[in-house]
């Protein structure tokens, strides 16, 4: 136990609450009286991991059985990391404040690319070789869940074994085979390779990947046994799912410091370049009954004033507004704000706006993503301006003066025209504001456009094309500075040196593993913190290596080129994302899933339809 | 009916890094969660009215921390700490409810129980001097403060000193200003130091109830 060298450092630390626990729900056990440890690695600052709702899922489940404990672990920022190193403090778990080393499973949860050298950087500072293959012993097994892994490869070296798909049941299979192979003194290899037959487990080194001379992959081929197809694990009761009944509650404020409740998994949409959409698919919501038990437990159990309805798109539950009543009778009795990121409000009644207070709190946000109609329908980005416009409406009358959009640059067809697309769709806001006759006095309407840039993700329609040059990104970028000079307009954009790694990791092959370690080595780690983004060494690491960013991010990709990721089942078809990328082409929509069944296929692992 | 309640408090362990500003926060989601009725200050933004006596220093450990709130209810003051002591992160103990005898300006000084393991003859000459003369950050800027007439040094041997500080409104020595200034005169570092505030005291020379 760490906690007198801790004792040590962390006042010269900033803010050491946050690497000490002891907080409020998180779960002591005795570790005579635990069979199997999990260090549950969240490979960001306990600032963002603590607001991250799938380590909440995961970290009661497995704690709720009594001979299995969970543990977390966050990145320490340098200040902590140097402390670290110069007292002999291994990497350890804020519940025992022991060294995760000795856990059996030591468990990454990958939610942007970015973060690829922080799960090195963590595995260095657990005193453990960062390549699997250095790893002889059977524990710890080191493994990687999180929507990256539907592409691990550009981690394929460094992780034991990915699991792909929603982790509430084969988390705990996973566990229990463990603990079978652990008691039988089977070696590592052998337990891979028994794992790799449950479904969901993807075990890298049990694949020989060959390459074409064109750099494109030729093949890949499973050994011992292991499955031709990976299939992605989905919980078919999601109604029925487990739970939490308390959230861990951090003593200094996070970045979302209140209870979440999920109300659906999935998303009825299908904007052709959103991943989530298509990894997170079928569409299943939870009933009112299980939704209004789970928001008033955590409430109870946490004490926060704030409680957050989590999903893609709650808009689309299907009864949202009988759904927000009945939360409302409960949160207004008990001085709860009910908060609703980014909801639709264009369909909402008088009546529930007037309830839902909330909305008009956290602020009024669209992504219409695009400028034009024509680009919304390549994207499928079924937001229309009379939406935005009947929205800002609303929340004009309502007293609100700000409202964000966001815009992603570089969508494939893009063109000019869709940058003035922009301008005008911020123009007629400004009109709109000026005709409310009780808008708030004294005080002008506020613009942020937020620019985002296009990355072609796996598993969507757009996985087939290139991403933008920084050239015809930055062009795009000047002339909409040029053209908006409104001073009610704020806009801000995202840098492309991110992007384009972004893009690389995203959609890489295990060739990028030693670009990784080589950035890794030289110093690169926090890479989605500008102040510790360093893209010189990362091109240098590029460079080293041999590797060409242009050929994995600014490359077209054929119909029928091996995907680095071809073996990952995530149950949308690939020839689904083909037709969908030939409509996209010719400006047709797709209707959203409740309207009509488009065919993605995902349907045929929940033995029928969808929808009723 | 408004019920004033005074409630003695520990900070131990892993608490100890709460800092006040989040103190606040563990005491309103605690009150929240165990339904206690604690009246809300009226006006724009209402909150709990929650008060503590003093503040304490990150990393120092307190025993006879206290807070005043008021109650809209009347509810024994065993209950009070029960339920709080439900709602509580495992570090943070209720120890005693009562109605308060003391006003908050009445405290005068605070006792702390300091382990350490320094140089005890280096630790005797540092507290022997005519004068310790340190910085110490205030509102204004950092000013210097001559610490010796404000030690009392109550018992000191080799690893342990109990001393007294003043504390309260008007001037609040914090007990790792004087090790700081150990560390600074002497250009070392002291390896390991727990700090301990064990009791508060008011003017009239009573512990502050
Ligand atoms: S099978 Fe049809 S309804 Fe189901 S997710 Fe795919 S497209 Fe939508």
């Amino acid at each position: 136990m760490y906690k007198e060298k801790l004792d040590k450092i962390l006042l010269k630390i900033q803010k050491p609450s946050r690497y000490i626990g002891g907080e409020l729900n998180s779960v002591q056990k005795n570790p005579d009286d635990v069979t199997m440890r999990f260090a549950f690695c969240f490979p960001d600052t306990y600032d963002i991991g603590m607001s991250h709702l799938g380590m909440k899922i995961l970290y009661s489940l497995i704690n709720e059985v009594p001979e299995y404990w969970c543990e977390r672990v966050f990145m320490p920022l340098p200040d902590m990391e140097e402390k670290m190193r110069e007292n002999d403090i291994l990497l350890y778990g804020l519940e025992s404040l022991e060294p995760i080393k000795n856990s059996d499973f030591i468990g990454f949860t990958l939610q942007y690319e970015l973060s690829y050298t922080n799960v090195l950087s963590m595995l260095d500072l657990a005193g453990l070789p960062v390549y699997s293959k250095d790893r002889p012993d059977l524990t710890p097994i080191v493994c990687a869940g999180g929507p990256c892994v539907c592409n691990a490869e550009p981690i394929a070296d460094f992780v034991d074994l990915c699991i792909l798909g929603e982790g509430e049941e084969v988390n705990l299979e996973l566990m229990r085979l463990l603990e079978k192979c652990k008691a039988e003194g089977c070696t590592k290899h052998e337990f891979l390779v028994r794992a790799s037959q449950i479904e969901g487990i993807y075990v890298p080194s049990l694949y020989d990947i060959s390459y074409n001379d064109d750099g494109t992959v030729k093949a890949i081929t499973p050994l011992e046994n292991a499955p031709a197809t990976v299939r992605k694990r989905i919980i078919k009761d999601f109604d029925k799912v487990y739970y939490p009944e308390n959230f861990v509650v951090p003593f200094s404020a996070i970045v979302h410091d209140r209870a979440v409740v999920e109300v659906l998994r999935g998303c009825i949409r299908g904007c052709r370049f959103c991943q989530a959409g298509y990894l997170y698919r079928p569409f299943r919501e939870k009933s009112i009954d299980t939704i209004e038990k789970e928001t008033i437990s955590l409430c109870e159990t946490t004490g926060y004033d704030e409680v957050s309805l989590s999903s893609l798109s709650t808009s689309d539950y299907s009864e949202i507004e009988t759904l927000l009543g009945r939360l409302t009778d409960y949160t207004d009795k008990e001085s709860i704000n009910l908060a609703l990121p980014s909801m639709r409000i264009d369909r909402f009644s008088d009546e529930l706006l007037q309830k839902i207070k909330s909305v008009r709190k956290s602020g009024l946000t669209f992504a219409p993503e695009a400028g034009t109609q024509r680009l919304r329908d390549v994207i499928n980005k079924n937001i229309t301006e009379e939406n935005v416009l009947e929205s800002c409406r609303i929340a004009f009358e309502g007293g609100y003066t700000s409202v964000k959009l966001y815009f992603m640059l570089g969508l494939p067809t893009e063109t000019m025209e869709d940058m003035d697309g922009i301008k005008d769709l911020c123009d007629k806001i400004i009109d709109l504001w000026y005709t409310i006759p009780n808008r708030p006095k004294g005080k002008g309407i506020q613009i942020s456009v937020s620019l985002s840039t296009f990355i072609p993700k796996p598993f969507t329609p757009f996985e087939f094309e290139p991403q933008p040059t920084e050239e015809e990104i930055d062009k795009k970028q000047k002339y909409l500075l040029d053209i908006i000079n409104s001073k009610k307009v704020n806009i801000s954009w995202s840098r492309y040196p991110f992007t384009i790694l972004e893009a690389v990791l995203a959609r890489g092959d295990r060739r990028l593993c030693d670009v990784i370690y080589k950035a890794w080595k030289k110093g690169c780690k926090l890479d989605g913190w500008s102040e510790y983004y360093r893209y010189d060494l990362w091109k240098e690491a590029f460079k080293e290596c041999g590797i060409d960013v242009a050929f994995y991010a600014n490359r077209k990709r054929e119909y029928d080129e091996v995907m680095p990721w071809s073996h990952m089942d995530v149950l949308v078809s690939r020839d689904f994302f083909i037709a969908e990328n030939k409509k996209a082409h010719s400006e047709a929509v797709t209707p959203n899933c409740r309207e009509k069944c488009a065919g993605c296929g995902v349907n045929r692992c929940i033995g029928g339809k969808c929808f009723e | 009916m408004n019920k004033n309640v005074r409630i003695f408090f520990s900070k131990t362990g892993r608490a100890i890094y709460i800092s006040h500003l989040d103190l606040y926060r563990v005491f309103q989601r605690a009150v929240k969660r165990c339904k206690l009725p604690v009246w809300e200050t009226q006006g724009f933004n209402p909150h709990i009215y929650i008060t503590f006596a003093l503040p304490l220093a990150l990393g120092t450990e307190g025993i006879c921390e206290s807070l005043d709130t008021k109650l809209t209810e009347d509810i024994s003051f065993e209950e009070i700490c029960e339920r709080l002591n439900s709602a509580l992160p495992r570090d943070i103990r209720v120890i005693s409810a009562s109605e308060p005898v003391y006003k908050n300006t009445d405290i005068e000084k605070s006792e702390y129980e300091v382990n350490i393991t320094a140089d005890n003859a280096k630790l005797k000459e540092f507290f022997a001097q005519e004068k310790i003369i340190t910085e110490k950050k205030t509102k204004k800027g950092i000013s210097e403060i001559d610490l010796k007439p404000m030690i009392e040094i109550a018992e000191h041997s080799d690893g342990f000193i109990r001393l007294r500080l003043p504390s309260g409104t008007e001037t609040n020595i914090n007990a790792n200003l004087v090790f700081e200034a150990f560390e600074k005169q002497y250009g070392v570092e002291i390896d390991l130091i727990r700090i301990k505030r064990t009791a508060v005291y008011c003017k009239n020379g009573e512990i502050f109830r």
